[in-house]
């Protein structure tokens, strides 16, 4: 990972806690987190991948009374597939960047509703296959955006 | 090529047992006990997320100042001719109550605090007060809005501490109707919605024959002790459920919609009107801990 991509990852997770914590937009800001952690991922490898995923995942849950460990679990799990799926999503086609996007946050949403207290979740349609489906799209746009404003040249050919 | 290989395979290997390791710590996470999880998430909340929380209370605090002051002032005139109309309530009230040969009240007394809401996943029904244990605040003290009862308090820090609101799963509080005919007790809980926004009350375990008329008050009937007696819940709504012969549910139209709340008293209970001042005759040393 070069300098330049690190300072990037860096600055989305803390954007993302500035929007989200400091200004408290909730669900009105993108999710870029998970988009931190795809980006990263690609580059750190599996292990690399699961450990940032790890730690974020801490990050999220610290205000989580209702089912911590949630975000722990599925972003260590994005964070290793972000680096097993290096080899499918490749080039610089805005399908396959935004379908990267969209299936981390997705997955990640999966894997995290999954594994929440059945008391305090959302009825699965509602959460996996509405909610979702939307935040994963506001995703895979700021991602767009994030990779071609930011990382242009560094972007796999 | 073929030491390449080998350490291909190697690197992969480990990947393997890093990701390996750190799901299963994952897992071991999810289904730690509450109060490590507490320790763990307090933790990082005065270390790496300390900044965004002082960024989130003036944010909140610059908010509330400008939207509220018309509110506020509204407020401020509505208790000050309550106050100079009920200058003799008090006086009179201990007078009855020598004559009945009654206590007095428990005492209490309120602590103010701004209500702060994260934004991350999984921090619903959760919120922040910046108040804590130097401000007498203690874990399972009752929060309440000028409206009614918002929630409780869980986690208490020095300087803030955490709580959860009424839509809470593990959220109960005793509570008791006042209606002409008498009064119906039960047990409030929270009814989750098919969204959050319709989450409600509910109130549990009236006697079968009690016949409760909509927008009859709920207030808290004190039973348990984790919430003082007499603080606003809701209006009973329509029924919820029925065991015939045994007990009826009711909804409850909640006094306050936590989305709505920005501020916020703590219900603190003095040492005196405590068991805690057993414990502390009894025995010096013995004076920590909050649970009741």
């Amino acid at each position: 990972m070069s300098i330049r991509d690190g300072i990037v990852v860096v600055g989305l997770v803390v954007v993302h806690l500035l929007l989200r914590i400091g200004f408290g937009l909730q669900n009105a800001a993108p999710d870029l987190m998970v988009l931190a952690l795809l980006l990263a991922s690609r580059s750190l490898g599996p292990g690399g991948g699961a450990l940032l995923g790890f730690g974020l995942g801490l990050l999220e849950d610290a205000f989580s009374m209702l089912s911590f460990g949630a975000s722990v679990f599925a972003l260590t799990l994005v964070g290793t597939a972000g680096a097993q799926a290096q080899g499918l999503f490749v080039g610089r086609s805005i399908l396959f960047q935004s379908t990267y996007f969209f299936l981390g946050k997705w997955i990640r949403d999966l894997l995290a509703w999954l594994v929440s207290n059945p008391d305090s979740r959302d009825a699965f349609v509602d959460s996996v296959l509405m909610q979702s489906p939307l935040a994963a799209l506001y995703v895979a746009a700021a991602g767009l955006c994030v990779r071609y404003l930011f990382l242009k040249e560094t972007v796999r050919e | 090529m073929a030491g390449q290989a080998q350490g291909g395979r190697k690197r992969r290997r480990r990947d393997f047992h890093v990701v390996l390791g750190l799901v299963l710590l994952s897992l071991i996470t999810i289904n730690l006990p509450v109060e490590s999880q507490r320790v763990i998430g307090n933790g990082l909340r005065e270390s790496i997320l300390r900044p965004f929380i002082e960024v989130q209370r003036i944010v909140v605090r610059t908010r509330a100042r400008a939207r509220d002051y018309l509110v506020v002032r509204d407020q401020l005139d509505s208790a000050l001719t309550f106050v100079a109309s009920a200058t003799t309530l008090a006086d009179e009230n201990r007078q009855l109550r020598d004559l009945l040969a009654l206590d007095g009240r428990s005492p209490s007394r309120l602590v103010a605090a701004w209500v702060i809401r994260s934004g991350t996943t999984g921090s619903a029904s959760v919120f922040r007060l910046d108040a804590g244990s130097e401000d007498g605040i203690r874990p399972f003290d009752a929060v309440v809005t000028d409206r009614g009862l918002l929630g409780q308090v869980q986690e208490v820090g020095p300087g803030s501490s955490m709580g959860y609101d009424w839509s809470h799963p593990d959220f109960r509080v005793s509570a008791m109707t006042l209606t002409a005919d008498g009064q119906a007790h039960g047990l409030v809980e929270a009814a989750r919605g098919r969204y959050r926004e319709q989450d409600r009350l509910v109130l549990r375990g009236t006697a079968y024959l009690s016949d409760l008329q909509r927008g009859a008050e709920v207030v808290t009937s004190g039973r348990g002790g984790a919430y003082p007696r007499g603080i606003l819940i809701g209006w009973v709504g329509e029924v919820a459920e029925a065991s015939a012969g045994w007990d009826i549910s009711y909804y409850v139209e909640p006094a306050v919609y936590p989305g709505t709340a920005t501020y916020a008293q703590v219900h603190i209970e003095l040492p005196e009107d405590t068991l805690q001042t057993v414990v502390d005759t009894g025995g010096p040393g013995e004076a920590t801990g909050g649970s009741r």
